[in-house]
């Protein structure tokens, strides 16, 4: 593109530039079904990421990885040096993120397994894990910001990440994709290798120039779950407002924004919202006649969308402005139930996935 | 920053200010604007950048593009400024063009097409179009040469004959389009060419005998070629048909409904105008201003050439294109039809005197009218949307750092639940109770978005009623002596319902400031108000350029756009007392009696204003750089004040707001519900001294009852909350220590009633 056009764009707002978010429209339309789902723990501990094995669900709470029992109740599997930023089960085993910086494998045919740097590059941000037969896909969102800064690599417009693939049996590391803006979920579908590139909400395939799976999303896709039935549950952790498409072309507002203010207050996705008094608040979501609209632009969100085996989205489930099971970013199916953390309510929420797809007509 | 340096900025009173900076407290003259000097910002880390920033918004005053632009006359200020320009450079081109008389015979020539273009503009304004123009001007010239010279009629006969020749050929197309509702375009162009055949047809035959004959009458030379007071005859004659013209579009029945035609012809049929009537006519009168035109015309040159008022048509329509006529009909002046005639006059002969050829001068005038005619159509398509992207034209707004509000900060901002517990009145049954007030039958009034004042029954106020139905949006609300509730209506202005419920105007208008652009002399967005010991009405309005419906713009200027306002009874009076305040809110008459307290929303801070005494026209903070936003102040039964706090600042629109150009391209690119907006879901109230100490805070931590309150008024040990978005009011027990059980405002401020 030339010059010329990008001022014009720039001065115009179109192109690059237009600051247009796509709508929750067909499989995207909204519901409640987030919101009222069941939940399984309250007032989890830094919980991170859901796995699962052959007896049930784990979970990654901050240093330490617990099992969850049908009942809800909690035992401690694992205690690492570390927050526990990634957890994915692997041979038997359980391989786990630490600080984002190191990836470590406890138990199983390749205990003691540990990586701090693919291809001459330390790990910094690892946020998610998934595996292929003795392949371990690795998600390093970031170059420049740890797991909890991804609100400063949005805002700094970060393309530094990658996805590295290790094999486990040969000892063999390297980058499947690059130059990423934030990568944040990896799913092994059959011989593809599905990639949430958070910043640019899409989905896409590994590779230099990774063909698209899934693009032009509302919201910043995160991890994703293998679905029963083939396909993928991806969870989505805050969607877009087009306030923050605008402050994101702004760059002597976002520095000043990045500079003087905590990130809490920041114009920009959040995994929850009301939580501190001196909030930006939108013109739409002006609380009137007692209630919030639940289409105001969202601060922050919670959506899970159901992925098809060619990667279409089949439906979504949603806890829509006006309510808190928001920043979704792990699941997990056990049979017919779905385990949602939403991290912005610290809370595990399931869900009855057949009876679900009877409501939504599926 | 810590505790006692937060408390110590909240309590510094107005005599003993210790900033250097702020040459406060201040004489002001009344209505005179107010410095926005009246909180410190010395505490903030300014770059070099920024504060060219402030100095240019300072500096350059951005708002006045858009008021200007969306006054009416900048449509007749366009072609003004092409004729300005024309003049200018016909001068710089052409040594001696302007000189005397060239002058008189641009005016003569002007006076005789000008009178066409009046003609045709009118066809245009109600929605038409006349091409016969020249045509008829060639048969006009012909008759009243024929009834001069050959059939040497009386000068007064000769006249009135080529009129109603005019009028006939100009009444064959009224009939044609107005009654038969044949297309104007199609239909002149035909008559055009009827009109030019006859015409062909009566020089072949008559032209020899016409010539041999010479008018022996010196009134006919005289308006052909003869002067009064140094100004050609066409010219006065035009003079006088503009006026009359003016006089007729602007100010006459039939004006209107030439217009209301060129607007809307369905929607003036069912209004009742006869549309084929009026239609019709203004072809007459197109036909009879040729006629006297072409009268002055062979007057002065006695010409019967095959030529005359050939491609007439063209340079009238340019001129009146040009001087924006607009083609779609229903707009227009006379003002423009003259500025497009002189325009289109001097660039022909100017072209003419340049020596250019003919062809030239011909490829000019289609080229200008081809500009005009698609300047036209965009402009009028798109003026409302360019006028609305530069009316918005945010400011520099530097507040220092909000002091911290929150579970522990330890300082009177702590975050409470004291707000928890409220008594709910009126659930659903209210729609944006912004202020409330009670009598001294502990009755319950407040406003609500449908124009209502509601009135909710003592004691237990379960019973409601409307009170009375004013319109507009009730806002502040006083009782004065004698019980008349006083009500700040947005929209409309001052009002008073009587204690028999009657609805009385107080006041809609206030003096007009001379330099204002924006008609400041209506009431836009009265707010609050407090009545003073004597019975003035002392209210604020929050600005002069928004109306309430969009009063968020207002707040995103930043600007001071507010004033406070007095109505004095014993005159009937409205007059500005203080200007350019930032969004001036609650008013509350201080103890003093001499003074009242007033709330800056988007400054942030509260002020108070001497009216009376030894300080009057001091205006000084008492509050500065709160944490949130003032809204309403009203009094204590302790003798302190309550004042409302919509939301709070939250830091990134504190940032915002010194970013000027940042919040003008979120205005222009983002739909109003995606815009920043103060964080109004957060609110509290909060008591302060008349020395500007902050007593304690109440704030309902969970948001469930009262997320918003913009009011509050304390009646009988209860504290009642009213809310300008909420769908309730409020209403919490004082603890027994903190408030006297008998207070009643209407008994503290007038005393028991006899």
């Amino acid at each position: 593109m030339n010059i010329l056009a990008r001022t014009r764009d720039r001065l115009l707002g179109r192109g690059d530039h237009a600051i247009t978010v796509p709508v929750f429209d067909g499989a995207l339309k909204p519901n409640q079904h987030l919101q009222t789902a069941e939940v399984v723990i309250d007032d989890l501990v830094d919980p991170n990421d859901l796995a699962t094995d052959d007896i049930g669900l784990l979970l990654a709470s901050g240093s330490t990885v617990v099992r969850i029992a049908a009942n809800g109740a909690q035992s401690e599997v694992l205690r690492a040096t570390g927050r526990v930023t990634a957890l994915a089960t692997i041979e038997g085993g359980l391989a786990v993120a630490i600080d984002g910086r190191e990836v470590r494998v406890f138990g199983g045919r390749h205990d003691g397994f540990r990586v701090c740097d693919v291809a001459g590059k330390p790990l910094h941000c690892v946020n998610a894990l998934a595996v292929r037969g003795d392949v371990l896909l690795l998600c390093d969102g970031s170059r420049n910001r740890a797991p909890d800064e991804w609100r400063h690599d949005l805002m700094e417009l970060g393309r530094s990440g990658r996805v590295c693939e290790i094999d486990l049996s040969k000892g063999l590391a390297r980058e499947i994709a690059t130059g990423l803006g934030y990568a944040f979920g990896v799913f092994a579908n059959d011989d593809e290798v599905w990639i949430s590139e958070s910043w640019r909400h899409r989905v896409r395939m590994s590779g230099e120039v990774g063909r698209k799976v899934l693009s032009e999303l509302p919201g910043y896709p995160s991890r994703m779950a293998p679905a029963m039935g083939g396909g993928a549950w991806l969870t989505v952790f805050a969607c877009r407002t087009q306030l923050v498409e605008f402050v994101l072309r702004e760059p002597a507002y976002r520095k000043r924004m990045i500079a003087t203010i905590e990130p809490d207050l920041w114009i920009s996705p959040q995994i929850a919202s009301d939580l501190h008094l001196q909030e930006p608040l939108q013109h739409a979501r002006v609380k009137t006649l007692g209630m919030i609209k639940p289409w105001a632009p969202p601060r922050s969100y919670g959506l899970v969308i159901r992925l098809g085996v060619d990667g279409s989205p089949q439906y979504s489930l949603h806890s829509r402005v006006d309510g808190n099971h928001h920043g979704v970013v792990a699941c997990a199916q056990l049979g017919d139930w779905l385990y949602v953390l939403s991290k912005g309510a610290r809370r595990l929420l399931r869900l009855p996935i057949p009876q679900i797809e009877q409501e939504l007509g599926r | 920053m810590n505790i006692q340096d937060n408390r110590g900025s909240m309590r510094r009173a107005s005599p003993t200010r210790q900033s250097d900076s702020l040459p406060l407290p201040t004489q002001i003259a009344p209505g005179r604007p107010f410095s926005a000097k009246y909180w410190t910002s010395a505490s903030l880390d300014k770059t070099m950048s920024e504060t060219l920033v402030k100095l240019r918004y300072r500096y350059w005053p951005d708002h006045i593009v858009g008021e200007i632009l969306s006054k009416r006359w900048t449509e007749t200020a366009i072609p003004v400024a092409v004729l300005i320009a024309v003049i200018w450079f016909l001068a710089q081109a052409i040594p001696g063009y302007f000189s005397g008389g060239q002058i008189i015979e641009t005016l003569r020539e002007g006076g005789e097409i000008g009178l066409i273009v009046l003609g045709l503009s009118l066809v245009i304004m109600v929605g038409g179009i006349d091409l016969s123009v020249g045509s008829m001007f060639a048969i006009c010239n012909f008759v009243a040469l024929l009834l001069i010279q050959l059939l040497d009629l009386p000068m007064g006969l000769v006249i009135v004959g080529t009129m109603a020749v005019g009028a006939l050929l100009g009444g064959f197309n009224g009939v044609l389009i107005g009654y038969l509702k044949l297309r104007a375009f199609l239909t002149t162009l035909i008559t055009l060419i009827i009109f030019r055949a006859i015409y062909d047809i009566l020089i072949l035959r008559y032209s020899t005998d016409i010539a041999a004959e010479l008018p022996h009458s010196a009134v006919w030379d005289f308006i052909g070629a003869g002067d009064a007071f140094g100004l050609p005859f066409a010219a006065i004659l035009l003079g006088f048909l503009a006026v009359g013209g003016h006089f007729f579009l602007s100010r006459l029945r039939h004006g209107w409904h030439v217009m209301a035609i060129g607007g809307s012809r369905r929607a003036a049929h069912n209004a009742g105008i006869a549309v084929r009537r009026t239609v019709a006519l203004t072809y007459v009168a197109s036909g009879v201003l040729t006629a006297m035109s072409a009268s002055l015309f062979a007057s002065r040159l006695g010409t019967l050439g095959g030529d005359v008022g050939q491609g007439l048509e063209v340079t009238v329509l340019t001129a009146a294109i040009l001087g924006g006529i607009s083609l779609g009909g229903g707009k227009g002046s006379v003002t423009k039809a003259l500025v497009g005639t002189f325009v289109v006059l001097l660039v022909t002969n100017g072209l003419t005197a340049l020596s250019a050829p003919g062809g030239l001068t011909k490829m000019v005038l289609a080229g200008t009218l081809l500009v005009a005619a698609t300047f036209d159509i965009r402009w009028n398509r798109n003026r409302q949307r360019f006028i609305n992207s530069v009316y918005v034209s945010p400011t520099y707004l530097a507040l220092p750092p909000s002091p911290a509000c929150g579970p522990d900060t330890g300082t009177v901002w702590q975050l409470n639940d004291k707000l928890r517990d409220v008594e709910v009145i009126g659930l659903g049954q209210v729609e944006g109770p912004e202020d409330i007030i009670l009598d001294s039958k502990d009755n319950l009034y407040c406003g609500s978005r449908f124009g209502d004042i509601m009135r909710f029954r003592a004691p237990d106020y379960k019973e409601v009623e409307v009170f009375a139905h004013i319109g507009g949006t009730p806002l502040g609300m006083a009782f004065d002596k004698d019980e008349n509730l006083y009500v700040c209506v947005a929209g409309m202005g001052l009002y008073r319902v009587t204690p028999s419920r009657e609805v009385q105007k107080v006041t809609d208008e206030t003096n007009r400031r001379w330099n204002s652009i924006v008609d400041d002399s209506r009431l836009r967005l009265a707010d609050d108000l407090d009545i003073a010991p004597d019975g003035r009405v002392f209210f604020s309005e929050a600005s002069i350029r928004y109306e309430m419906s969009s009063h968020m713009l207002d707040v995103l200027e930043a600007r001071g756009n507010g004033r406070i306002v007095c109505w004095d009874p014993a005159t009937n009076k409205t007059k500005t007392m203080l200007s350019g305040l930032h969004f001036p809110n609650g008013i509350s008459i201080a103890p003093d009696g001499q003074s009242l307290f007033f709330a800056l929303t988007t400054g942030c801070s509260v002020m108070r204003y001497w009216f009376d005494g030894p300080r009057k026209g001091q205006v000084a903070p008492v509050l500065e750089n709160l944490p949130g936003y003032p809204d309403n102040i009203n009094l204590a039964s302790d003798g302190n004040y309550w004042l409302a706090l919509v939301g709070l600042r939250s830091p990134t629109l504190d940032l915002a707001n010194r970013m000027p150009g940042f919040r003008k391209r979120m205005t222009r690119r983002l739909p109003v519900d995606e815009w920043m907006f103060p964080q109004i879901n957060n609110g509290c109230v909060l008591k302060f001294t008349p020395e500007g100490e902050i007593l304690e805070t109440l704030w309902d931590e969970h948001k469930l009852n009262h997320p918003m309150i913009t009011s509050m008024r304390e009646h009988k040990g209860s504290l009642f909350l009213g809310g300008l978005v909420n769908n309730r009011i409020g209403r919490y027990t004082l603890p027994k220590e903190q408030a006297d059980p008998g207070f009643v405002q209407y008994q503290h401020r007038w005393g028991t009633k006899a």
